[in-house]
């Protein structure tokens, strides 16, 4: 990898911890079952490990603060590892929206860690919720949900696509430009931006003027999760610089739609810098990892 | 080259603003206003997204000059908005399940459609890539003749005491799992075969809910022979997200279907169609289709698209009914009612 590389070539993701899978309910909760015990994830992570990883991406979500401290609590094993978590958890607030309405979902995020938070404060402090400053709101929710990646070398924070592409159609630039500037000031690391919309959001950033992020995208050759279309995405990445807007794929197997060995060939013919995979069983972790390397399996 | 559509929101909650990104996407519309009591969301619209901000559906129909409404509020406002909303000759998508009564369902079914104005009704499934084909599948006779269905759904979303509070506490606004979740099994039914007859045996319970059922099942039955079963449960914590689950059985073979797969199991193989006598397995990968822009699943933005389109071609003067009309979700309507109705009888059966 060169000095350049900003990111790593090879992420390890984790949606197959968390009883996700597109095309089976009983598979996800097969594996859900299996990953409720955090000896059972770690172990995964050492075979990721094993195989070369050495990016690791996180959702937010009840697990990541436990994955987290393992990972903080052997530095000589993990210390070298670079980390990619992606924000907000959505399930919280769309629970809390459920039971509460929006309005008292959106004070309990304010309180969530009592009136003597930072937040607290800034509510109590005399600020009505209708004339907050949605930017400040914005950078202190970010860095509420970044607390359980402390002491970990970030190297990009994702906005999840929920958020981005449900942004994205507002069509307004103030809180991508926000986010953006609050995660490499905070952070300094790369702003990411998860979308299932890549050639309207990267037109959009150029057109906003926004350069340095990166851009995760579900890329496969069926089109699976890739809107407007297949010869849209080639389009795009065919011309994009790859240093201005560095490009990682994800979902490339297309929930296991296309076969490994297809898929990676197809991604190392496109204009992408960097792949991230799930995968639970080690010979599954070592084939893909040599395959988007471009070594023969 | 046409100007835009524009485009008025009522009710900017979680389905208004998700609605505002996918119908904003749109090459051929935009949002131009929102009402919304909350002075939050109306603050943040107006100083970010620069749209007119109101505090009620009164303001925004005054203060715009609009070619279509998204009316996303609860149930329970929707006769006086749609009566504004009508007499402003506005076309309209409005959130399911619509109205309360279908006395209501008929009045402005029938009065959009005397309009001439384009009226749709966002029960979503109708435009999910997997219930499509399935459908399709039945009407092209691949099962036979549909002898018996099964139209199931399930959530974890009452899954402890909410108290009386929330708006879903009370039937008077919209809450129940009848409303919020039946009806979206029902319309299921009525997409697929049309409305029933008649139902049956209906039982309506409560699990945590203190005024509203948190189950719901019943027996549907029509003229014709076809009869069903109707199953929902918003209290079963084992489902991470709301899953319908509807099987069709035809004499020539089964269809079990839900939002992200399909199995279907023939007496005999079907070539034109590339399936296989015994069991035959298709994800959503196989049959999804492709959309613009994507915000919250396809389907929710095929609908919204579809809507723009109708409102586009009726204002060329091309009027076609919308995959999911007022009239559509008024037949809902009535199947909940007669729900109510058998739930109530059976109620005072027992105690007699």
């Amino acid at each position: 990898m060169s000095a350049h590389q900003p990111i790593d070539r090879i992420v390890f993701g984790d949606n197959q911890f968390f009883g996700i899978n597109h095309m089976s309910q009983d598979k996800a909760q097969e594996r859900a079952e299996r990953f409720a015990k955090l000896d059972n994830v770690m172990a995964v992570y050492d075979h990721a490990i094993e195989a070369g990883v050495e990016g690791i991406m996180l959702n937010s979500n009840d697990r990541a603060k436990g994955i987290c401290d393992r990972f903080r609590a052997d530095k000589a094993k993990y210390g070298h590892l670079r980390w990619y978590p992606s924000i907000p958890y959505p399930h919280k607030y769309a629970a809390m929206v459920n039971d509460k309405g929006m309005v008292g979902a959106a004070q309990e995020m304010l309180f969530a860690q009592g009136a003597k938070s930072a937040l607290g404060k800034m509510v109590s402090g005399g600020m009505a919720v209708a004339t907050m400053d949605a930017v400040k709101l914005m950078k202190m929710l970010v860095d509420q949900e970044m607390e359980i990646y402390h002491d970990l070398d970030i190297r990009v924070v994702f906005l999840q696509n929920i958020i981005v592409d449900l942004m994205l159609g507002y069509d307004v630039a103030e809180p991508f430009v926000a986010y953006c500037q609050h995660i490499r000031k905070k952070y300094g690391a790369y702003p990411g931006l998860i979308t299932q919309n890549l050639p309207l959001l990267r037109r959009k950033l150029i057109e906003w003027g926004i350069e340095d992020v990166v851009i995760c995208a579900s890329i496969n050759k069926i089109g699976y999760l890739m809107s407007p279309g297949v010869a849209e995405y080639e389009a795009q990445l065919a011309q994009n610089d790859g240093g201005k807007y560095p490009v990682m794929a994800m979902s490339t197997l297309a929930s296991g739609a296309v076969p490994p060995v297809e898929a990676y060939d197809y991604i190392n013919r496109l204009n992408v810098q960097s792949v991230v995979f799930g995968a639970s069983s080690p010979g599954n972790i070592r084939q893909t990892v040599s395959l988007i390397e471009g070594v023969p399996a | 080259m046409t100007s835009p559509l524009r485009l008025g929101i009522i009710g900017a909650g979680r389905m208004g603003i998700t609605h505002y990104s996918i119908a904003n996407a749109h090459d051929h519309a935009r949002i131009t206003g929102v009402a919304d009591p909350s002075k939050l969301v109306t603050t943040m619209l107006g100083k970010y997204a620069k749209v007119g901000t109101y505090k009620d559906f009164k303001g925004l129909l005054k203060g715009e000059e609009l070619d279509a409404v998204l009316v996303c509020t609860p149930p329970a406002f929707n006769p006086e908005i749609l009566d504004a909303v009508l007499e402003k000759k506005l076309h309209a998508f409005v959130e399911k399940p619509f109205m309360l009564n279908s006395v209501d369902g008929d009045r402005f079914a029938k009065g959009f459609d005397a309009a001439g104005l384009v009226n749709q009704v966002g029960y979503v499934n109708r435009w999910n890539d997997m219930f499509t084909k399935a459908k399709a599948f039945v009407e092209d006779g691949l099962i036979g003749e549909p002898l018996r269905f099964r139209s199931e759904m399930f959530s974890g979303t009452i899954v402890r005491d909410v108290g009386e509070a929330g708006w879903r506490a009370s039937h008077a606004n919209g809450g129940g799992a009848v409303y919020e979740m039946a009806s979206h099994a029902i319309d299921l039914i009525n997409y697929f075969f049309g409305a029933p007859d008649r139902v049956g045996g209906t039982s309506l319970s409560k699990v945590y809910s203190k005024a509203v059922e948190d189950i719901v099942s019943s027996s549907l039955f029509y003229g014709n022979g076809l009869a069903g079963t109707l199953y929902v449960n918003w209290s079963d914590a084992s489902y991470r997200k709301p899953t319908n689950k509807f099987e069709i059985f035809g004499k020539a073979g089964k269809i079990q279907v839900d939002q992200h797969g399909m199995k279907v199991y023939l007496s005999e193989a079907n070539d034109a169609h590339g399936l296989k006598q015994g069991w035959n397995q298709l994800y959503i990968t196989d049959v999804f289709s492709s959309v613009p822009f994507y915000v919250r699943g396809i389907e929710y933005t095929a609908q919204l698209f579809d809507f723009i389109d109708a409102v586009r071609a009726s204002k060329a003067g091309d009027n076609a009914p919308t995959r999911c009309t007022f009239a559509d979700a008024t037949a809902n309507l009535k199947v909940m009612e007669q729900l109510f109705a058998d739930d109530a009888a059976r109620i005072a059966g027992d105690a007699a």
